[in-house]
């Protein structure tokens, strides 16, 4: 039950957006709810350490079960709700292959973009290289040309005609990068799948109320 | 059909063991498959890339369903052979929330051991520094501290008594780390959960060739 589920969370965050997803395509709102700041250094205090060790946000109970990462809430929230809302794992093979893989590659993904876009949260002064910043720069435009391809080949959403937890799990990314400068004329079905998506009922109703602004607004105008 | 499947792999990764593991689990022994040597760069060849255009390994072939993502294939072949073999996703929600949390965990995880381990090939000889070397240890002993304590609340297995996903993901990533030396002593509760799953059919029989053979190197000695 919706009023049974806490989610301490940060506006802006994809991993947190993906658990607002997916809860709205399960008809789980009214669900209790925390906005935290992430400037505020909120992530780390004590009530969001006794949910989450990681210090991490999203931090997700449902019930008495603790879900801090994305992932786990979604794939634990379609298994306890198949029958309830939107059916986002198919019953194809086909489709559900197709979501498995593409949902997996977005670690990747997320992983590249992270390595770029954070690199002087992680990295300290004295070890920043440009070489190294160039690197990751191609690293993430060569995923990008990957997702362009996929994209390419498939429908509307990522496994083929139905959107699917892989659609909840990599769009809130996609959405991101728009939102931080990617180019649409370099990345045009990119672009198509998140103009075709921007408008569902549930993305539109758990879009973040604001960007972090510690990244700047234009960081992958370049990529 | 384990006829219709076909793994190419490298000994000793943790990723293609894990699929390995999934497949006895289930039942499906006499699956198409090659050994490739990543020394020799064979992960990079036309071979593989026909199948994985990333150039990794695994690369898995179910029928005509690709699942190059180890986490991919192994949640496909639960969802697809579910009433075959070992049951790896446990009714329970109580387990249920527990395997999804911790298997999710097990890539933060992963990306740690990695990020020691391939080093000096991802970071030119410029670009590196003692300091980053320090963070990275620092960082998987933290790391490592989080899961001595999770395995110190837990039964034989990660999700409590049943043998689950969450351990055919996460297992070959402890055997990774005691191969390359991690202390016994340091870590009693991974040890502990090491030396009771080594010995399970279905990791005995796909145990890495070469770990037979040949000692690791002691990268890990003084996390």
């Amino acid at each position: 039950m919706a009023k049974d589920m806490t989610l301490l969370w940060g506006s802006g965050s994809p991993p947190c957006w993906r658990v607002q997803l997916m809860l709205e395509e399960k008809q789980l709102q009214g669900y209790n709810q925390k906005l935290l700041s992430f400037e505020k250094m909120e992530h780390k205090s004590q009530e969001v350490l006794d949910m989450n060790p990681r210090g991490q946000l999203p931090s997700f109970k449902c019930g008495k079960h603790i879900l801090n990462e994305s992932f786990a809430a979604c794939l634990f929230l379609e298994n306890q709700y198949k029958s309830q809302g939107n059916k986002l794992i198919p019953d194809s093979p086909d489709a559900q292959a197709l979501m498995y893989q593409r949902m997996f590659e977005a670690v990747t993904l997320v992983q590249k973009m992270v390595d770029l876009v954070a690199y002087n949260f992680r990295v300290p002064e004295g070890e920043r290289h440009d070489s190294a910043v160039q690197r990751n720069t191609e690293a993430l435009t060569a995923e990008l040309k990957l997702w362009e391809g996929y994209l390419k080949k498939t429908d509307c959403c990522l496994a083929g005609k139905e959107f699917t937890l892989a659609d909840v799990l990599v769009f809130p990314y996609i959405a991101y990068m728009f939102h931080y400068g990617l180019s649409s004329e370099r990345y045009p079905a990119l672009a198509k799948y998140y103009n075709s998506l921007k408008d569902r009922p549930s993305i539109k109703a758990s879009w973040p109320p604001y960007w972090q602004k510690f990244i700047e607004q234009d960081t992958l105008k370049a990529i």
